[in-house]
């Protein structure tokens, strides 16, 4: 491959991402349910007393709701982004200036993502502002315990939200790339989310209690979901209570979807004609 | 839509990522702080006893002190005991409410010489100043024989070496920090042995004192009003001491009838009345065991309160409140008259009914004080100044505060009835006092503790139809077994370290008010029973009040308790807005159970230390502790369906 190839494979991935983020930014249902996740995410700090006290236990109420409405809005960006521009003829548009499959996948993603990034990231970043304001002030008079609360556990979380975000996506590109149909699209992310969210934890404990699962291999199942990593992730790294499990098993658990979800968009966008 | 083209996206992406990279910083950037110990005045203080400080910073002993970081507070904990300290860090009630002890700091005494001197208190040569060591790298010598006033001490040593050298010297053995912990028993059970028995101590030393006044009222008649003398005020300056002046039944105008012997006045019941002229006080009693009894009082002078003019600046606050309410008029003035009673006499005052300064060891009995109708007229119905003394059995009516007291530590108030004043009983700079059995009706506030007093004894007083139940301040009050009804606001849980336990609190407009910035008071075992609002909180981090596995009754609530164990299956948080109307109203239990609500219950449960305020109970009771009291009360939780 020459230097003009790659060159023109770079265009044309920003050429496409520049083209998505302006699809979602013109899709009415993708704004309010972007809106919808924000205010969700501000008021369950309102609502909670985490931010009330401080960041490590306003990330412990969010956790919960960021792990169901985190896949929730990655999927509904991506499900249909491949499915649909093949079903519209879009896609075989794009394939007369001779994308390649890379970059095409590639500028989806990154125009999908970035919005997705905005949302979360932004959300969150609001949410973690409630805490300053509503947490009352120290008083001067006593030695503060620096061990116990600290914004950098905030931060974290939200870093680490954003790659949860990321790893869902890909999953759900993968599905808009793979699936034939709109109803297959739906089927399949439907069912992902249901494993994601529910079913990975619950067969982990079904595990358990049969005995086929041993507790030390628990921390491998969880890396294994997306959801399971972000969480396993978020207690050991960020608010550290979950013990002193390596966090590498999640990080390439969820680096692992990624990659794999982006390998199988690729392949399956379209045959390359020989 | 144009801004959106391929160069802006390259440069949108660029920056984003760049967002992400910096922001990943965080990961590499320590979260926690150090852990180092902080000076102890610094700490939030909790456990131990702080009278024990108090006098080491008088006498100039040692008392070796704790300090916990907590993974979870945002606060250093400080304990008065190293012991205590050890029982406490690693109880359930204390991983909930400050999560896991990162370090334990004790104090160490390996570099500073410390002696036990005879009287078993612990000192360091020429004073020196202990420094801070890891309690898990410590050696800790119990039953040297080393003491504070409240009990024994474990003295701990940085150096194993000099921990043995010192259990050499003194006796006692040398353990290690793990070891202290498993020997620690309930951090709790034995704060409420140690109230128990202040309480029968109290009542003890009451019962004794009132029997030594029987003696008082046993003295032989020297002089009888009317018979051997004209008139009252020369029938007590003639009679011999030790002995009495009996005033028959009639009517008598009295100026100043002045005690200055150990003589006792005694009367023929209530038909034998003094009458001052309405200036200054009636009687006074200046001389030790004198004593009034079986008459009444009246024509008391107007004048409730002298107070210090405000240009003398030497005179400092409380000597001012001294003066202020010590120096008023009052049916009978005791002053320093040690060991002298008041008894069975009925007082009808404009001002003060009985004002005792400095008179340790006397007793106001049976006493009857009718004050005035309009609480801010009228003034107090027993001061109590600088002394202990016993008031029992006696009745106060109107009037401001039925009994005040201004630094009578030790002092018994018991028995007595406080109706249609201000306060019942009103303590000012008053520790180690017992309040105990008294009953308030219409008052502003039944029982109130002011200025930070310690080891104060509130039980089994019954307060109703006032504003307040009870309010106290300071640390260390031991609040048992009263009953808070139909009061505006049952009872306040604020100052520090107090126990709350076995208190029926019904029927109020708020049950229990949280009114403490710092989670170190105990409340256990209460029933808080149809109450408008059962707790109203807004200061301070989240509060459990649950101890050694048992919390308090709310009613009864529509919760599981699949164990039968009698304690509701998940915890209850009373301050919180779904949790507050469960039971009442259907609505709440609905939303209570609903997956947005479970989710924040299960994260709240989680670091309470750290978050916003408000009260959980971890094992609400499905049991009421005392339910002959609530069905004697009638109290039920009213439910709307």
């Amino acid at each position: 491959m020459s230097a003009g190839d790659r060159d023109g494979d770079i265009g044309d991935l920003f050429a496409i991402a520049a083209r998505e983020l302006r699809t979602v930014v013109r899709t009415p249902a993708v704004v309010a349910l972007s809106v919808v996740f924000g205010l969700t995410v501000v008021a369950v700090a309102a609502a909670g007393s985490g931010a009330r006290g401080g960041y490590v236990p306003l990330v412990l109420d969010l956790v919960p709701f960021v792990e169901a409405l985190v896949p929730l809005l990655a999927v509904a960006l991506c499900y249909r982004a491949v499915l649909s521009d093949r079903e519209s003829g879009e896609l075989d548009v794009l394939r007369t200036f001779d994308v390649s499959r890379p970059a095409y996948v590639g500028g989806v993603y990154l125009g999908r993502g970035l919005a997705l990034v905005f949302v979360v990231f932004g959300s969150l970043l609001a949410a973690g502002a409630t805490v300053p304001v509503l947490s009352p002030p120290d008083p001067t008079f006593l030695a503060l315990n620096e061990a116990a609360d600290s914004p950098v556990a905030f931060l974290r979380f939200s870093v680490l939200a954003v790659l949860f975000a990321l790893a869902v996506a890909a999953v759900a590109l993968a599905v808009s790339a793979a699936a034939r149909t709109a109803r297959q699209a739906i089927a399949l992310a439907v069912g992902l989310l249901v494993a994601f969210v529910v079913g990975v934890d619950a067969a982990a404990v079904a595990g358990l209690a049969s005995g086929n699962l041993g507790i030390d291999a628990v921390p491998l199942v969880l890396a294994a979901s997306p959801n399971g990593a972000f969480r396993s992730l978020v207690l050991g790294v960020a608010v550290e209570t979950g013990g002193s499990t390596s966090p590498v098993a999640a990080l390439a658990g969820l680096v692992g979807w990624v990659a794999v979800a982006l390998a199988v968009a690729v392949l399956t966008a379209w045959r390359p004609v020989e | 839509m144009a801004l959106v083209t391929p160069e802006t996206t390259r440069w949108v992406a660029a920056a984003t990522a760049l967002v992400f990279v910096l922001a990943s910083v965080s990961f590499v950037v320590p979260a926690s702080g150090s852990v180092s110990p902080v000076p102890f005045d610094d700490t939030v203080k909790t456990g131990g006893t702080s009278v024990d400080v108090r006098t080491a910073e008088v006498e100039g002993f040692e008392v070796p002190l704790a300090q916990v970081h907590f993974s979870r507070y945002r606060y250093i904990i400080g304990y008065y005991d190293v012991t205590t300290a050890a029982a406490d860090v690693s109880t359930p009630e204390s991983a909930r409410q400050f999560g896991d002890p990162l370090a334990v700091f004790v104090t160490d005494y390996a570099t500073v010489s410390p002696d036990i001197d005879d009287d078993g208190s612990l000192r360091t040569e020429h004073n020196r100043n202990p420094g801070w060591t890891k309690a898990s790298e410590a050696s800790f010598v119990v039953d040297s024989g080393a003491r504070v006033p409240s009990g024994p001490i474990a003295v701990p040593f940085s150096d194993a070496g000099a921990a043995r050298s010192f259990a050499d010297a003194h006796g006692g053995e040398v353990v290690d920090w793990a070891t202290l912990r498993d020997r620690a028993g309930d951090p709790l059970s034995s704060r409420l042995t140690a109230f128990e028995s202040s309480v029968a101590a109290h009542h003890e030393w009451a019962n004794q004192t009132t029997a030594a006044s029987d003696a008082l009222f046993d003295r032989p008649v020297s002089t009888v009003v009317g018979e051997d003398a004209p008139t009252v005020e020369a029938a007590v300056e003639s009679a011999p001491a030790n002995t009495t002046v009996y005033v028959p039944a009639g009517t008598y105008s009295v100026d100043a009838v002045e005690l200055n012997r150990s003589i006792t006045l005694l009367g023929a019941g209530s038909d034998t009345r003094l009458v001052g002229d309405g200036n200054g006080s009636v009687v006074h009693l200046r001389a030790e065991q004198s004593a009034v009894g079986n008459l009444s009082v009246s024509g008391v002078g107007e004048v409730g309160t002298r107070r210090v003019r405000a240009s003398n600046e030497s005179v400092d606050w409380d000597t001012r409140v001294e003066l202020a309410y010590g120096r008023g008029d009052a049916g009978i003035v005791l002053d320093g008259a040690n060991e002298s009673a008041v008894r069975g006499v009925e007082i009808d005052t404009p001002a003060s009914g009985i004002i005792a300064r400095e008179s340790a060891d006397s007793v106001v009995d049976g006493v009857t004080v009718r004050g005035a109708d309009n609480p801010s007229d009228g003034f107090m119905g027993v001061v109590l100044i600088g002394e202990r003394s016993v008031v029992q059995d006696s009745t106060f009516l109107g009037g401001r505060d039925g009994v005040y007291t201004h630094r009578a530590d030790g002092s018994v108030i018991r028995d007595n009835r406080m109706e249609d004043g201000r306060y019942g009983v009103h303590q000012m700079y008053t520790s180690d006092a017992l309040v105990a059995d008294n009953v308030v009706r219409g008052d502003r506030i039944g029982v109130v503790l002011m200025t930070r007093p310690v080891g104060n004894l509130v039980v089994g007083n019954d307060v109703r139809e006032s504003d307040f139940g009870f309010m106290p301040a300071g640390s260390d009050t031991y609040v048992a077994d009263n009953v808070f009804a139909g009061n505006d606001y049952g009872m306040d849980v604020s100052g520090d370290r107090q126990v709350y336990v076995r208190n029926v609190v019904a029927g109020n407009g708020v049950g229990v008010r949280g009114s403490s910035t710092f989670p170190t008071n105990v409340v256990v075992r209460n029933d808080i029973v149809g109450n408008d609002v059962r707790v109203e909180s807004s200061l301070g981090p989240m509060r459990t009040w649950t101890a050694g596995g048992e919390g308090n009754y709310w009613g009864d609530l529509p919760l599981g308790d699949a164990d039968g164990d009698g304690v509701y299956d998940r915890a209850y948080q009373p301050s919180g807005v779904v949790d507050a109307e469960l039971g009442r109203e259907p609505g709440a239990l609905a939303l209570s159970e609903s997956p947005a609500v479970r989710a924040l219950r299960h994260a709240r449960d989680a670091v309470s230390g750290l978050r916003g305020s408000g009260v959980v109970d971890a094992a609400p009771r499905t049991e009421p502790v005392r339910p002959e009291t609530l069905a004697a009360l009638n109290a039920t939780e009213e439910t709307d369906d």
